[in-house]
């Protein structure tokens, strides 16, 4: 963008690098899962996002003893990490099905190397936040009656509660998410039934693979589900995060009823969960060796939708200062122009602002997005600065809403921080078993690709897809 | 690949009628503003968001296309690059609105603001020198963008195909401008008529409808075009298609922003943003939401999803009109209302200034039209295939 290398795309390297072949690709990936022995590496990241995970558990232990009186949580701060943690992995499961669904549909083939990774790591986000709002419960056991269901305790959820629209959205995008994941990975199961020795990998894969034989039967219903899954997970990429923005919008507290919230919340999702696919598959590449498939290109083109959506994050929040202003009304101007910036929580603002306003700017030169260290520390950094957005829209607003009588300080307890790195364990721990159990690129495909490129592209129209 | 005689002949007659409706319906204009000001300026006001909408959003989508590429943008780049110098005449045709100002916006009257504390509060942005230095400022940013990509239409004729390195280079960050200003001039052309009311989301959910819109107007164009040669040639099924489909995307969109807005304030239901939607919900105007959900949405979305329907010029040219004159009327649900009691017309619809939208909109739409045939008269209809990347060519 700023130095003219934005050039027509048949001028750009070519997504695998040109010397593969399907018979490489095919051996390249699978033997990450079938021949590889686990390394050293693998086995440190794995026992250290084991523990943590174990500190999760012992978290949740004593929450359930004791009660959520261990975390921060206080009257006027009834929400306090939980949602925090709930909206940030939410926002991070949002790259996902953006990859797989929307980029397919705008037939951007780059997305091909990152799809499958990034529906993973979709999966487990969203499973991590699936469980703060059902441990902020108070009673997770009862966590059903959230769904309406014929009891004979005379219950039924209140449909005006943005709450109930939550548990729609995210149970829906959950289940979206996976099939759509578990569809694309058949052909790539009957791929490691076929070339794998051991006996019982050999039925777990087959027992997966459903069967597939790879006719040409199976390749065009595969294609016909393949494409109708991407149009109905399409949706759900902008109405996870819309209606977790009305979790706040609707509440008329100051600093969260704005209307800017649902097309703004998205932008932050994808903002957030490109990043951490950035942070999870720069170490990944360089470790399995696999830039030949995810190349310079595809963390520049992932660099240029970090600065696009970061951009977006940044005129939202920039409206909401603007309007709080231009509003007169002294409870939004107190709010946004005064506890978030000067209050006691101005620190955690003004590091917001510098994590996704301005050190994401430096994505405006090339160096940076294509160097995979400094990609890799932005990544990072955008990362926390999203979750200290959300802290800010959580804990701010309610820490000092219309009273000042009833204003108060909101702080994590270690049982917090025990929880939300707990989290973090448990998403780690899931995406070391992924890599070692299935292919984190599609195999087939990159083998679709290379083919292509091999010279049969004429009916694609992959080369010129610019002016 | 030169537009053909008869083409040209064509495009002599349209403009020829663009003149005529241009001189009818700014005298008509004239002459109500000078009778009857008070439902003059609201019309003037919604005939110029139309067609500055399609101006900009011609701007945008060619400063998009060079960020993203895609098929659906050789298609259309001609007919995007003509109308993008349409924003020469728009910034003329702004001049009445500056005399308008006392009539449309009560911050602009100081008898209104000496007795509204908000409005003081507000004065040293709602005034009326900051006013027209913010559209000003727009403007010559605007204008210098048209200008640059029509240069950069030239250079890339000249050369064969190559556009040069800096039409991508400045795209970026050219994009992020009009963005910005588009949304605050939104927020003070429309926003501001009821200075009370604030909505965050206002500017992005105008500019969304801008964009949807100048894609509607654009499958229209091409439509039209298509009847004929060079076009028809160019204008496969797989092109149309990507364009209804971008299209469909859009009138999502709008739909989401206009629907996040409206759940957001109706939930709430404070006295401060109520009254929005209040003044929007009767006296008759309810039946034109009602369209609007309908029309613009509803019928448009399910059309759009049939595939054969988006491949098929002379059946899409019909959705795309259907989302022209609704947004129009989109324009004219969001204007009008605010000045219900400066028409005395009280919360019932203006019929006399609703009809005074068509004059205006004809008036504007003519000086608009002509320009932009003039646009498009100037170059080959169809792009110059660059050689490197013909391989394109064959999407169907």
């Amino acid at each position: 963008m700023s130095d003219g290398s934005q050039r027509p795309a048949g001028d750009e390297s070519p997504v695998p690098e040109p010397d593969y072949t399907i018979e490489s690709v095919t051996d390249k990936i699978s033997s990450i899962v079938l021949v590889r022995p686990y390394g050293y590496g693998w086995l440190v990241g794995f026992t250290i996002s084991f523990v943590l995970m174990m500190v999760l558990l012992l978290a949740t232990s004593v929450l359930f003893i004791k009660g959520v009186g261990i975390w921060g949580v206080r009257t006027p701060v009834m929400w306090g990490f939980a949602i925090v943690n709930f909206v940030w992995w939410v926002g991070i499961g949002h790259a996902g099905t953006l990859i797989s669904a929307i980029l397919l549909l705008l037939k951007q083939d780059w997305r091909t190397s990152i799809n499958r990774f990034a529906e993973a790591m979709t999966l487990f986000a969203v499973a991590c936040a699936g469980l703060f709002p059902i441990l902020h419960l108070g009673r997770p056991w009862v966590f059903y009656w959230l769904f309406p269901y014929p009891n004979t305790m005379g219950m039924w959820p209140q449909w005006r509660s943005p709450l109930i629209w939550d548990v729609f959205a995210v149970t829906t995008y959950a289940t979206v998410s996976l099939l759509f994941w578990y569809i694309g990975l058949i052909p790539d199961l009957a791929t490691l039934r076929d070339r794998s020795k051991n006996r019982v990998a050999q039925i777990a894969y087959g027992i997966l693979a459903m069967g597939w034989s790879g006719s040409s039967r199976h390749w065009h219903r595969y294609r016909t589900t393949y494409l109708l899954m991407a149009g109905l997970a399409t949706p759900l990429v902008v109405s996870v995060h819309t209606i977790v923005s009305f979790d706040f919008t609707i509440a008329i507290v100051p600093g969260w009823h704005s209307t800017i919230f649902p097309p703004y919340f998205v932008a932050g999702a994808i903002f957030s969960g490109f990043a951490m696919v950035l942070t999870l598959t720069i170490p990944l590449r360089r470790i399995y060796g696999l830039q030949g498939f995810i190349t310079a290109k595809h963390l520049e083109n992932m660099a240029k939708i970090i600065l696009t959506t970061g951009m977006i994050v940044a005129y939202g929040y920039f409206i909401e200062a603007f309007m709080a202003w231009y509003s007169a009304n002294p409870y939004e101007m107190h709010q946004v122009l005064n506890s978030r910036p000067k209050g006691p929580y101005a620190h955690t603002y003004w590091q917001l602002i510098a994590c996704n306003c301005l050190i994401p700017q430096l994505l405006w030169i090339k160096w940076f997005r294509t160097n995979p260290l400094a990609l890799w520390v932005i990544s990072i950094i955008v990362n926390i600065g999203m979750w200290l957005e959300r802290y800010v829209i959580v804990v701010v607003s309610l820490s000092s809403d219309f009273l000042p009588s009833s204003w108060a300080m909101y702080h994590g307890t270690k049982w917090d921080y025990a929880t939300l790195f707990g989290s973090m364990g448990l998403f780690l721990m899931l995406l070391f078993l992924f890599v070692r159990v299935l292919p984190v690129i599609s195999i087939t495909e990159m083998r679709e690709l290379v083919h292509e490129q091999a010279g049969h592209d004429e009916s694609h129209g992959a080369g010129g897809t610019k002016p | 690949m030169m537009a053909g005689e008869a083409l040209k002949l064509r495009f002599d007659r349209i403009q020829s009628v663009a003149i005529i409706a241009a001189v009818g319906g700014l005298v008509g204009s004239a002459i109500a503003g000078l009778v009857w000001p008070s439902a003059f300026f609201p019309a003037y006001l919604v005939g110029f968001l139309f067609w500055v909408g399609i101006s900009l959003g011609c701007i945008s989508l060619l400063l998009l296309h060079n960020l993203t590429g895609g098929q659906w943008g050789r298609l259309i780049r001609r007919p995007l690059e003509a109308g993008a110098l349409t924003i020469v005449p728009m910034a003329i045709l702004f001049v009445p609105i500056g005399f308008g100002l006392k009539t449309l916006y009560p911050w602009a009257d100081s008898a209104i603001v000496a007795a509204d504390r908000a409005l003081q509060h507000k004065a040293p942005y709602l005034n009326p020198v900051a006013f027209l230095l913010r559209s000003g400022i727009s403007f010559v940013l605007w204008i210098t963008l048209a200008y640059l990509l029509n240069l950069a239409a030239s250079i890339r004729d000249r050369k064969g195909g190559q556009a040069p390195g800096w039409l991508y280079s400045m795209s970026g960050p050219a994009l992020a401008i009009v963005f910005f200003t588009g949304s605050f001039v939104a927020m003070d052309w429309g926003m501001s008529l009821e200075p009370d009311w604030y909505s965050t989301i206002y500017g992005v959910m105008v500019i969304v409808g801008w964009a949807l819109l100048t894609f509607a107007m654009m499958i229209f164009t091409i439509s039209l075009l298509a009847r004929s040669e060079p076009v028809a040639s160019a204008a496969t099924p797989g092109r149309l298609q990507d364009l209804g489909n971008l299209m469909l995307a859009f009138v999502m969109l709008w739909a989401y922003m206009a629907f996040s807005q409206f759940l957001i304030i109706w939930s709430g239901n404070l006295t401060e943003e109520i009254p929005w939607y209040l003044r929007r919900l009767r006296g008759g105007w309810e039946y034109v939401a009602f369209a609007l959900v309908l029309f613009h949405f509803f019928v448009p979305f399910f059309a759009l999803l049939f595939r054969d329907l988006k491949r098929n010029s002379q059946v899409i040219i019909w959705v795309a009109t259907a989302v022209i004159v609704m947004h129009l009327v989109d324009l004219a649900w969001l204007v009008l209302p605010a000045r219900g009691e400066a028409l005395g017309t009280g919360p019932r619809i203006p019929w006399g200034a609703l009809l005074l939208v068509l004059v205006t909109t004809a008036g504007i739409g003519g000086v608009s039209i002509w320009c932009f045939l003039w646009g498009l008269k100037r170059r080959p209809l169809v792009l110059e295939e660059h050689p490197a990347h013909r391989g394109g060519s064959a999407h169907v």
